[in-house]
């Protein structure tokens, strides 16, 4: 398989867990300012 | 806060400001995804061709897209840092200090990240990961002037000294940035590509596909910086409250 395409799914995979990460974190930071 | 229109209602505030941030969340990660897309699959970037160097960079002239804006976003918050610290000597509130380490954290972050997608372009091109160039020197002393910043905030217990002392760190150690980032890997003979962005003459070497990409990843870099300092900041000031109220 190209190298390419191996280095694109790594960086889409870290990506998107880094996004779903902060995603939630705010969320929660968001509930928890409510709460307050 | 910015909201889609004014409203007296506060459901209507609460929820015009959730839509607006829905809508930039959901374009950084359409806009971040397209571009990791759009920099693997696009031809090998032409405007190296002009400099020679299509040979020796090849493929991994790709790690630019990621590389620079790491590095980018590295100098940006290390000046905000040093920005925050000023405000802090000046008025002396406690937020402006979080805010400063906030800015001071993740630029270490970002730097650190430099670093690694700098020593990975390095092993491609120039056989090893660390070869102790200016480059690679002048950032290794960056991350430990930056290191050390954490730990002197972590040797001062008194709170006040401790942002005294920290704010000052951080405004003398901004002022080695430039020097270490911009001036030192062009005075000294580098291995270091020195014209990836702009020639001698501040004209654009890329390409207009390339440039594109480079710059919408600078702007999306950009964003998700400002969405974690804007997080980390939230959070510390929510520490402060439940300490303020124990």
């Amino acid at each position: 398989m190209d190298g390419n395409y191996i280095a694109l799914g790594v960086t889409l995979a870290v990506w998107i867990g880094l996004f779903l990460f902060l995603f939630r974190l705010d969320k929660r930071v968001k509930q928890l300012e409510r709460k307050n | 806060m910015v909201y889609f229109w004014p409203s007296e209602e506060p459901k209507k505030i609460i929820w015009s400001s959730e839509v607006t941030q829905m809508w930039w969340k959901l374009l950084l990660f359409l806009g971040m995804s397209a571009l990791i897309v759009v920099s693997f699959i696009t031809p090998t970037p032409q405007h190296y061709e002009r400099l020679d160097l299509q040979r020796t960079l090849g493929e991994a002239s790709r790690i630019f897209y990621y590389h620079i804006p790491q590095a980018w976003i590295c100098v940006l918050a290390f000046a905000m840092a040093m920005v925050y610290s000023v405000q802090y000597l000046r008025t002396k509130q406690q937020r402006f200090d979080d805010r400063a380490t906030s800015a001071a954290a993740l630029g270490l972050v970002f730097c650190i990240l430099a670093t690694l997608s700098g020593s990975i372009f390095a092993k491609v091109t120039w056989g090893s990961f660390w070869n102790w160039d200016p480059r690679e020197t002048s950032i290794f002393i960056l991350l430990l002037i930056y290191g050390a910043y954490f730990a002197l905030r972590g040797a001062v217990e008194t709170e006040e000294r401790r942002a005294a002392l920290s704010a000052v760190y951080a405004i003398f150690a901004f002022v080695t940035v430039p020097f270490l980032i911009f001036v030192v890997p062009r005075v000294v003979p580098s291995l270091h590509p020195a014209d990836s962005v702009v020639d001698k003459n501040l004209k654009f070497t890329m390409g207009t596909q390339v440039r594109l990409i480079f710059f919408s990843s600078l702007a999306l870099f950009t964003l998700l910086f400002f969405w974690m300092f804007g997080l980390a900041n939230r959070v510390q000031s929510m520490v402060r409250q439940r300490e303020e109220r124990d």
